[in-house]
């Protein structure tokens, strides 16, 4: 078990490396570059191949990447071409949002997928059991910017602009700037539209395979062997199903993490958050290699760091499975 | 009860002077709060001398000061600057400094700064946009602590027009803190780093979510600034800005798109909307000139396929373009159709429409002869970036305006910075639609118009524009630099090296409650005599 | 022992099961397995419902042209932002344009994006599948590391660079960009899942006799392992549609999907939320036809995977 968590351990780092590689080289083919837009009004072909010059964008790319990586193991996120900006100071201010964003989604997506699957799977096929399928169905065919749309219609346009349609207050506490909007309130009304719209597409997908889930072990041998033993029903299903249950839910939590990243995106695009997801595709349309290389790096570490946890995870909830 | 004479006498007094003074009273700028202005697109950097973009010269106008500042009605008021002389040959101006005028790391400013700040503006090495501006001056010199001396090498009519107002104007930087810290600290906003000499001082700016400045105590003007913060956000989304507004989130935004302007009247009927005659030129630009090597910025240059021909470029933008019906679609009529270059409301503008008529018939014949037809139909492509929805908006007119010609134009909406990149770089192109800067003067244009600059997109490589340019900028008469600046609109008609679609509206929308803002376009933009009345 | 499959389609990933059950391919009925299969697939609502929007979507798709008033690119200078009305049923946006033509366009172009990017992905996916599970070793390792790294990317996070990249465009030259970044993103799911059905089948025993009869392997791969693939492919394509849909529909959104005059909801969606207060229909009918036209497939989906195999539910 050591070993397999020490390997997996390992392996997070040559990931994490290929990801950025990658992302690195393909942010070299886009068309296009930095030095253009930081030159500005000055753009002079002289001035540019200077600047290239001293940016070290004129050394080929792999050449680049490994000065990027010598800059990295010593804590050195670069700085932004176009804005000067250290990169990992602009990333540890953004990912309050994102990681509140996420969080409080992913909670709503279990606060609503966990009863509906129970109330699904404990009384399928009946009124409640197609009501709660087919809430879930739409939910999971709805795009979440649509949702993020709709809900700024009702709170934000209408009911007198109830909820604000941009921007970000900080919960008191988490603010990573010298000056900050602080409250709970504020927070909240920041937050609330955001994390439904994120959440409402996942808690579809929990829904459904929660419920089916739950539904293979209940018709499994764990379910009619307590029963067996003379356990009531009530006691059966919640303690041993949804224990079981948990399990393929929490690989899939995992899984949907890829899509919480991008969905995180979107939403944030939608309400003008400054959050990790408006400052990745910010820094990719602006071509701002330093940004964009500090995102994909905390993404991709984010994104398989809960993937280890996952599997973790899984191997903990269910002791049949052990990994070599 | 009737009083004693004398307090009554003295209540009649005191109603008086209640009548008379309270009035005024209700005007007198309240000290204190913080303004919160909202952009709608992201700070560069804040390197007022290197960095591109409205936004940082915006920020640039409040922290920093210059010499000389200019008023909507055209006047030049001192700045840092109490008093000046021009010479009567104009090669020589002296400009005495006001006494106590401190930088916000409370260096003196004085004559060696402001040597400084024009030589560091002249030097090659800043990489300056603004270089391009200092090239009449021979030298600076320093008379005395508060006496600087600007030595021409040739007449230069709009001097002080370009210290007051060309992009940001002189903006002086302290010799101390340019020396103590490097570029890339000033880009990002490092505290200490950025220093000027303006109201207000810079407290931080974490790009993507704000811009803090706070009142500069020491500022030479007493009393003023009133704000105690300025407070600038960026909301990219013209109708998240209007919610904002509407929800008294925001007091101020500076640059509103005009689209949205009657949706705002009704969503805010008490807003104070601002704007004035366009001082920015809406272009569908046509390439000129291609490389003849296929290098890019290569000297060697043949006649664009298309619109090197110049039949074809008088068919398409002179007599082919509806401009009023443009402006009618995209605008809804609030903006102005105009053939010339220099736009509304710049500096001895003159009106050339009547050069370009519409006449639909006569493109066609034009295009004929030019060997498009039938059989050979006209097709090009148009590019339109999407910082501004109104670019495609445009381009799709045209392209209407085009099939009506036999002619077919492919749209392709792009990000702001491929559109630079293909155009500063001599990429392949037909046309694009775009709005590029503001000019407070036609000589502003120049770097933009002339055959050498790198912004001149076109390439059109025609040395008789540099001639005219600098014959303008050299003439201190104005009557017969008017007779220049028509003699210029008139030669980019007659070439269509540049073709103009109408004047780019501009507008500003403020809260009641803000007071005290002198509107003067995109050229001034400052918040020392603003105060809010809450 | 199973490790959970990742990917699987997007909405839903090939659940673990407990070590028992192993997925076999289904033994001989009475009827053939494919009778069977529609037999069910007849009897379930969700699939009948589900299928009948996604042929009602076909027709409309194919006969875009026909069944739209006007042109979708079609700019009427003078009706510009028209209520609606029986001239324009669902209005017109900024430039004057049919919004009902639009949606009814934009389906054609949201189905071909949804419908080529998944057989794209198919068409690439599963012979790398088969040739790597079927050969196992040093070419499973290599073809499943690269699968790996394409997968280990958050989708749209890869998405929105390949279309960097590739720079949106209009017209099918957009629309063809548009598909291949889709299809790029998807490969690994098709890849993986082919995979994994060739490993189960690769130890059997009459896999060992073709060859021994000296049976090529290619013939092999085709005419016994691909055949056991087929149900999870199915359902997995047909999910696959709905979510490649939802992609196109959200990097329209974000400015880098097809582009404008090419009819496209999620642009549609986009440029008319600035609207929305005084034109609300603008927004919330492209909106509505991507809800509709995902609900479709993902209905269909789920039927067949019911009637696939009953287990799944």
């Amino acid at each position: 078990m050591r070993v397999y968590l020490l390997r997996r351990l390992l392996h997070i780092v040559p990931t994490v490396l290929m990801i950025t590689l990658v992302v690195f080289v393909m942010m070299r083919s886009v068309p296009g570059d930095p030095v253009v837009a930081l030159l500005g009004d000055a753009y002079t072909e002289e001035d540019a191949v200077k600047v290239r010059e001293v940016y070290g964008l004129d050394k080929p790319v792999l050449v680049q990447y490994v000065i990027w990586l010598g800059k990295l193991v010593r804590g050195d996120w670069g700085a932004s071409i176009l804005s000067g900006r250290p990169v990992l100071q602009d990333v540890l201010v953004r990912l309050p949002v994102t990681l509140e964003l996420i969080l409080l989604s992913m909670a709503i997506a279990l606060a609503i997928a966990i009863p509906a699957a129970l109330i699904g799977a404990l009384r399928q096929n009946t009124w409640a059991d197609y009501t709660a399928t087919s809430v879930a169905m739409i939910g999971v065919s709805i795009p979440e910017f649509f949702i993020g749309v709709l809900l700024l219609l009702v709170f934000s346009f209408g009911l007198n602009g109830f909820l604000p349609s941009s921007g970000w207050v900080y919960l008191p506490g988490t603010c990573p700037m010298m000056v900050c909007g602080v409250s709970l309130w504020g927070n909240v009304q920041h937050v609330l539209m955001p994390a439904i719209a994120l959440g409402v597409g996942r808690a579809a997908i929990l829904t459904r395979l929660l419920r089916s889930s739950m539904l293979e072990v209940i018709r499994s041998e764990y379910v009619t062997t307590a029963r067996a033993k003379g356990l009531s029903e009530r006691p059966v299903v919640l303690k041993h199903a949804l224990k079981n249950a948990l399990i393929p839910t929490v690989t899939v939590m995992g899984l949907q993490v890829g899509f919480l990243i991008g969905g995180a995106i979107v939403v944030e695009t939608l309400f003008a958050m400054p959050g990790l997801g408006t400052f990745g595709i910010d820094a990719i349309i602006a071509r701002d290699y330093q940004q964009v290389q500090g995102f994909a790096l905390i993404t991709a570490f984010a994104f398989v760091v809960i993937n280890l946890l996952v599997d973790l995870t899984y191997t903990f909830l269910d002791p049949r499975i052990r990994y070599a | 009860m009737r009083l004693p004479a004398r307090s009554s006498a003295l209540a009649t007094l005191l109603t008086f002077a209640w009548v008379l003074v309270a009035p005024a009273d209700a005007q007198a700028p309240k000290r204190g709060g913080t303004l919160r202005v909202s952009y709608g697109n992201e700070i560069a950097h804040l390197d007022f001398h290197t960095a591109p973009g409205y936004e940082m010269m915006w920020v640039a106008m409040n922290i920093g000061c210059g010499l000389v500042n200019i008023t909507p009605d055209g006047r030049f008021v001192g700045d840092a600057a109490e008093s000046w002389q021009v010479a009567p040959d104009g090669l020589l101006y002296t400009f005495k400094l006001k006494k106590s005028v401190l930088f916000h790391d409370g260096t003196a400013v004085d004559a060696a700064s402001v040597k400084f700040s024009i030589d560091r503006l002249m030097d090659p090495n800043t990489k300056s946009g603004m270089r391009s501006f200092y090239e009449s001056i021979h030298s600076v010199e320093v008379l005395d602590p508060l006496t600087v001396q600007i030595r021409l090498k040739h007449p230069y009519a709009f001097m002080l027009h370009m210290l007051a107002a060309y992009r940001t104007g002189l903006v002086l930087y302290s010799p101390t803190a340019t020396q103590k810290f490097s570029l890339e600290d000033r880009k990002q906003g490092k505290p200490g780093a950025v220093v000027g000499c303006g109201p207000f001082k810079l407290v931080e700016w974490v790009k993507g979510s704000h811009l803090v400045m706070d009142r500069f105590d020491k500022y030479f003007v007493a009393g003023q600034p009133y704000l105690d913060r300025v407070m600038i956000r960026v909301i990219k989304d013209p109708v998240a800005e209007m919610a904002a507004f509407k929800a008294g989130e925001i007091d101020f935004i500076a640059s509103f798109s005009p689209e949205h302007v009657d949706n705002l009247k009704v969503q805010a009927p008490k807003a104070q909307i601002m704007t004035g005659k366009e001082t920015t030129p809406m272009l569908a630009a046509m390439k000129v000139t291609v490389p003849a090597d296929g290098k890019p910025m290569s000297k060697e240059r043949k006649p664009h396929p298309i619109f090197g021909d110049l039949k074809v470029r008088k068919a398409v933008g002179c007599y082919g373009i509806d401009r009023k019906e443009i402006v009618k679609i995209a605008f809804k009529g609030q903006a102005t159709p105009w053939v010339g270059m220099n736009p509304p409301g710049t500096l001895d503008t003159v009106d050339v429409n009547h050069l370009c008529p519409y006449d639909p018939a006569k493109a066609k014949a034009m295009l004929a002869e030019a060997g498009y037809g039938p059989s050979k139909p006209l097709t090009f492509d148009i590019i339109a970036d999407n910082e501004k929805s109104v670019f495609n908006v445009i381009a799709t007119v045209i392209k209407e305006q085009m099939a009506r010609l036999g002619a077919t134009a492919n749209i392709r909406v792009v990000d702001k910075v491929s559109w630079m990149n293909t155009t500063l770089q001599d990429g392949p192109w037909d046309m694009y639609v775009e709005d590029l800067l503001s000019l407070i003067t036609l000589d502003s244009n120049g770097y933009l118009s002339n055959s050498s600059s790198t912004w001149s997109h076109p390439r059109h490589n025609d040395k008789r524009t540099d001639e005219l340019y600098a014959r303008y900028a050299r003439e201190l008469d104005p009557a017969k630099r008017k007779a220049i600046a028509k003699e210029i609109q008139e030669f980019f008609v007659e070439n269509m090296y540049w073709n103009n679609i109408s004047g780019s509206p501009f507008y500003m929308v403020a809260q009641p409650w803000m007071k005290g803002y002198t509107y003067n376009a995109e050229f001034e933009v400052h918040y020392h005599t603003v105060w809010l009345d809450k | 022992m199973t490790k959970p499959i990742r990917g699987g389609s997007l909405q839903e990933a090939e659940l673990p099961r407990p070590a028992s059950v192993a997925w076999t391919a289904p033994a001989v009925r009475s009827e053939s397995p494919f009778a069977e299969g529609l037999r069910r697939l007849r009897r379930s609502h969700t699939a009948v419902v589900g299928a009948a929007i996604v042929a009602v979507l076909l027709v409309v798709a194919i006969f875009a042209d026909v069944l739209a008033p006007y042109s979708p690119s079609t700019n009427d200078q003078t009706t510009t932002f028209a209520r609606p009305s029986w001239d324009h049923p669902l209005g017109t946006d900024q430039m004057g344009r049919d919004m009902l033509s639009r949606v009814i366009h934009g389906t054609r172009i949201s189905l071909l994006i949804g419908v080529s990017s998944v057989l794209l992905a198919l068409f690439l996916g599963v012979p790398i599948g088969m040739i790597a599970g079927y050969y196992g070793g040093r070419i499973d390792g290599l073809l499943m590391r690269v699968m790996d790294l394409i997968l280990a990317f958050p989708i749209y996070l890869l998405a929105i660079i390949l279309m960097v990249i590739f720079t949106p465009t209009a017209g099918l030259i957009g629309t063809m960009k548009v598909t291949g970044a889709i299809a790029i993103v998807r490969i690994p799911i098709y890849a993986r899942l082919v995979r994994g059905s060739v490993l189960s089948i690769k130890e059997k025993e009459f896999v060992e006799a073709c060859r021994a009869l000296g049976v090529r392997d290619p013939w092999i791969l085709l005419r016994h392992v691909l055949p056991n693939c087929l149900a999870p492919i199915i359902v997995t394509t047909t999910l696959g549609i709905a979510t490649s849909i939802i992609v196109e529909a959200t990097l329209s959104f974000l400015g880098l999907g097809t582009q404008p005059p090419t009819p496209s909801w999620g642009w549609d969606l986009k440029a008319n939320v600035a609207f929305i207060q005084a034109n609300l229909w603008l927004s919330l009918f492209p909106g509505l036809a991507i809800f509709v036209t995902v609900l479709g497939f993902n209905l269909f989906g789920d039927g067949l995977r019911d009637a696939l195999d009953p287990r799944l539910k």
